[in-house]
């Protein structure tokens, strides 16, 4: 199991007044190579979850097994360090840094790597060649379509190699073409051998062909209809 | 003396240094108190937050132990034109009894800085932060030293008269006309060289033995060696090596050695020799903490790289020590 | 291993510099504020170590012990039969009569030192001719023979003249010969120099024969200074005894102490440099906190943001500490110094007219960086950190 969760809890701001029960009890295991959809309502849970596998933090409680890397107790500077390695993100509203150029937003995880600048335009340009998107090296990322931004978001996932692929939203701010696009890419990169997570309440993804397999989350837990 | 542009700056360094160690030492008494590494409370999120404060901080100590160093030499040395009877740093300095026991302390507080973070980079190459409570610990007891030290200073600079009367090195450490004193008098030219050529030798004969087995005892005679050698070696540069550097057999200081009429030798020579000096040290003990979870791959890997920088570390300072003599020997004395 | 590492470092750097320059109109202003900082405290250190050097060289050529007869607290000409006395005293090697003065030339304005001593019985005195451009030192019983400085020439516009005269006290002429020039190099020390023997200085400031204006008195053994100086102050007591290292000490003492004081007086403005530079760096822009929160969720390590603000600051207070002094160099070394004018006034009598040169030692620039830089980097590790530890999932959001 790439992915493998049990029992896990996880509490915001545990023992204060602004105590949140974000997670409870969830256990979950995703095998390598498939498509995952998380779906639920707003405030489910769905990012906490995605977090917990992206080894942003630990869980609170109970074990996560990503990668093979036992997240709890785990120091943060060990999270990073296994989340630069495993883990590729793509973020609801792409998070990229309007003012850097398209290639330099591409190769951002690569910095503290200690990959020289040759090597690092080599690997994205592969990726970007392959993302169509090539055009847009120097172009600071501000000043690109909505589409070209997301495949921006795509290709600095790809671009430290990792396993597993977490998406966060990634259509909520694409129209439909764009978003079928979106899924047909992560459908190819299924085929390539990557373990695919997508939180999302878009009827486009988690009803898409490609999705193995679709887990239901409410109030913390997985719901089981 | 304190208003004179060198008290001025060493105080403000010392100050410095003091503030930073104060917001270290809050850190330490924070994670000494409530570090629990399996809790996910915020409090604990934190605490690995301030680890990375209070190890900035350790490093800007360091850089700053480095500089105020230098800077108290250099103003020793700068001092010496308004105390009677000193001409360079080793006669301001002998002009309050404060001046020696400061140069000590600061030079001590270099090796105290760098061991913490030695200890600090093991530690968090480790999950577990095996060492995080030895760490804070050793920190809350530097900060007495760090005091020590800014109030030694204090007290060499307040103390200094332009009317005090002091010697200077061509006295201190010259050979000795009968009936005066010498600091570093009774021991031979001859002797020294022969014990330093000696030491250095097995120093390098240990290492080499070391780099292709580790055998712990060894090692650790190893290290008591170096904390031998290193001052031995300050001896040695202070009576031997440093009248040829300046080309005139009376003239023995280990200040001089450092100003740019001598193109700055000292800092390559003294450079060398402490960060050898230091690798040598902590070859050894860095071993007290290989069984701890985690650690074993990173000591090991430490020894040998302390070993292996020490030895060629030592190599160079031996040869910037020799170099001058063997020119000496070669071209003559009149360079 | 290692070289991962040195790459790693190159590439934040690399980052850093994008970093200040996307948020530019901050950090010039910062770097102005800082370069003038630095360019104050510069200046002021260049000069007052300039002006000490100067001195230095001045005192050098000054005698070991100085012996003046004081009248009503006034300094009076000195018979030549004191010198006779003290010949007695153990430990003195040399006792040479001076005569001189200042004589203000009416028709150009100028004020020339007159030195009449034998450059023979002077201790270096030898040394004396070599510091010439041209021409000897006037001998023994040669009549109104001088050697002038360069300044000298330049007034009295002597290039291509061998005679000139001067005004005695009570307005008759006497008539000189320049037998010789001082070379330029010596500037510091003879450009307004006359140097004739003592007889010729005694006729042009009619002073009566067998007096001088001070006796200098060189040792055989310089570490028995003060021992002589108090055995001549005992058998002259009408006389006032100068000893070489109680002018140079003083004069460093107070030399020392008044920059100090000036010191203080910057410190004041580093001080509020260093207030504006935490302020600075401690406001987190909304903006900011994003762009760290997604580098950290990319996979940067707090250690690696603190590198990037730690390459910030090297790179502002580097580029601020060149650019500072630079300009204080070009400030002292081509403007004299004009905006610290009001506070050296005092000191401008020891080096009139010339230009300052700075030579400094890597000292000088640790001594500058520790002023300036050490406060800086200080004051920013706090907010940098701050900023270091945005956490990784505040960039999940949505
Ligand atoms: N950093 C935080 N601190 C405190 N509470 C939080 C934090 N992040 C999320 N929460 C809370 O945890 C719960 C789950 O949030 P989460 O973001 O995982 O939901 P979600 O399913 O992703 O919702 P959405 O569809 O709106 O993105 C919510 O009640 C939210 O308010
Ligand atoms: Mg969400």
């Amino acid at each position: 199991m790439l992915i493998a969760l049990e029992n896990v809890c996880k509490i915001y701001n545990q023992g204060q007044a602004n105590e949140v029960r974000a997670l409870s009890g969830i256990d979950l295991s995703v095998e390598a190579g498939s498509m995952l959809c998380l779906k639920g309502p707003s405030g489910s849970g769905k990012s906490t979850l995605l977090a917990i596998i992206g080894c942003v933090f630990p869980p609170t409680s109970g074990r996560a097994a990503i990668a093979g890397k036992q997240l709890a107790r785990l120091p943060d500077r060990f999270l990073t360090i296994h989340r630069r390695e495993s883990i590729g993100f793509i973020f609801q509203k792409f998070n990229v840094l309007p003012e850097l150029t398209v290639l330099e937003n591409i190769t951002l995880p690569l910095l503290p790597l200690g990959i020289s600048p040759r090597e690092r335009r080599q690997r994205a340009k592969t990726l970007m060649e392959r993302l169509g998107i090539a055009h847009r090296e120097n172009f600071p990322a501000g000043q690109i379509s909505g589409g070209e931004l997301q495949r921006v978001a795509i290709a600095r996932a790809l671009i430290n190699r990792p396993p597993i692929i977490l998406a966060d939203e990634p259509t909520a701010h694409l129209d439909t073409p764009l978003s079928r696009e979106f899924m047909a890419i992560m459908q190819q990169l299924q085929a390539e051998g990557k373990t695919i997570v997508i939180a999302s309440h878009d009827p486009l993804v988690f009803e898409h062909p490609a999705i193995d397999r679709q887990v239901a989350i409410q109030d913390g837990r997985i719901h089981v209809p | 003396m304190f208003l004179n542009p060198w008290s001025i700056a060493l105080t403000l360094c010392g100050l410095l240094a003091l503030a930073l160690g104060a917001v270290a030492s809050r850190t330490a008494l924070r994670v000494l108190r409530f570090w629990d590494l399996g809790s996910d409370s915020n409090r604990q999120i934190s605490l690995e937050g301030e680890i990375w404060l209070s190890s900035t901080l350790m490093a800007y100590g360091l850089g700053f132990q480095i500089v105020t160093l230098f800077l108290f030499v250099l103003a020793a040395d700068q001092f010496a034109q308004a105390i009677a009877g000193a001409m360079c740093a080793t006669g301001s300095l002998l002009a309050s009894p404060y001046g020696v026991p400061t140069l000590l302390v600061k030079l001590c507080g270099l090796f105290f800085y760098g061991f913490w973070l030695l200890l600090h980079q093991l530690d968090i190459r480790s999950e577990h932060y095996p060492l995080v409570r030895s760490k804070y610990l050793y920190l809350l007891l530097l900060i007495p030293f760090l005091v020590l030290d800014v109030s030694l200073q204090t007290l060499y600079i307040a103390g200094l008269k332009p009317d005090i009367i002091t010697s200077c090195c061509g006295v201190v450490f010259g050979s000795t006309a009968a009936g005066e004193s010498n600091l570093l008098g009774g021991s031979s030219r001859h002797g020294l060289l022969i014990a330093f050529s000696l030491a250095s030798l097995s120093l390098a004969g240990m290492a080499t033995i070391l780099l292709r087995r580790w055998r712990p005892r060894l090692a650790w005679s190893y290290s008591l060696g170096w904390l031998c050698f290193l001052p031995l070696a300050l001896v040695v540069i202070t009576t031997v090596v440093s009248s040829y550097v300046y080309a005139m057999p009376y003239h023995k200081c280990p200040f001089c050695l450092l100003k740019p009429e001598y193109h700055y030798f000292g800092l390559p020579l003294y450079g060398s020799l402490l960060l050898a000096g230091f690798f040598g040290m902590s070859a050894a003990p860095t071993g007290l903490v290989r069984s701890k979870p985690g650690l074993a791959r990173v000591v090991d890997s430490y020894q040998r790289l302390a070993v292996k920088g020490s030895l060629l570390l030592l190599v160079i300072f031996a040869g910037l020590s020799w170099y001058h003599f063997l020119k000496y020997l070669l071209v003559g004395g009149e360079g | 291993m290692a070289k991962r590492g040195i790459e790693k470092q190159l590439n934040i750097l690399d980052y850093a510099l994008s970093s200040l320059w996307r948020r530019r109109t901050k950090n010039l202003s910062i770097l102005l504020v800082f370069s003038a900082v630095i360019f104050l405290v510069a200046s002021f250190l260049m000069v007052s170590k300039a002006l000490s050097d100067r001195a230095g060289q001045l005192l050098v050529a000054a005698p070991e012990i100085t012996v003046q007869r004081m009248s009503a607290g006034r300094q009076e000409a000195i018979p030549l039969a004191h010198g006779e006395r003290l010949q007695g005293i153990f430990g003195i090697r040399r006792v040479v009569p001076r005569v001189w003065g200042y004589y203000f030339d009416e028709v150009t304005g100028a004020n020339f030192t007159v030195l009449g001593v034998d450059p023979l019985q002077m201790p270096g005195g030898d040394g004396l001719a070599t510091a010439l451009a041209r021409g000897r030192l006037p001998e023994e019983g040669e009549a109104g023979m001088v050697v002038v400085g360069q300044g000298v020439v330049e007034t009295l516009a002597l290039e291509n003249r061998q005679l000139f005269s001067l005004f005695r006290p009570d307005l008759s002429l006497k008539t000189l010969t320049v037998s010789g020039e001082f070379a330029k190099e010596t500037g510091i020390m003879t450009a307004d120099l006359l140097l004739m023997h003592p007889a010729e200085a005694r006729d042009l400031f009619l002073i009566a024969p067998g007096f001088a204006t001070d006796l200098c008195i060189s040792v055989a053994n310089s570490r028995e200074i003060e021992t002589i100086a108090r055995k001549i102050a005992e058998l002259l007591p009408d006389c006032r005894v100068l000893t070489r290292p109680q002018i140079q000490k003083t004069y460093q003492v107070v030399f020392g102490w008044r920059s100090g004081f000036a010191s203080i007086c910057l410190l004041s403005a580093v001080a509020a440099f260093i207030i504006l530079a935490w302020d600075k760096a401690s406001g987190l822009a909304p903006e900011e906190r994003r762009e760290i929160a997604i580098l950290k969720v990319l996979g940067w390590e707090t250690a690696d943001v603190l590198a990037v603000r730690f390459w910030e600051a090297c790179l502002v207070s580097g580029l601020a500490f060149l650019l500072g002094m630079l300009s204080a160099f070009a400030h002292v070394l081509f403007f004299s110094a004009f905006l610290f004018r009001p506070i050296l006034l005092g000191w401008s009598v020891l080096a009139p007219g010339l230009s300052l040169v700075p030579a400094l030692a890597l000292g000088d620039f640790l001594l500058l960086a520790a002023f300036t830089v050490l406060p800086y980097l200080a004051a920013t590790v706090i907010p940098a950190w701050r900023s270091a530890t945005v956490p990784a999932d505040s960039a999940l959001g949505g």
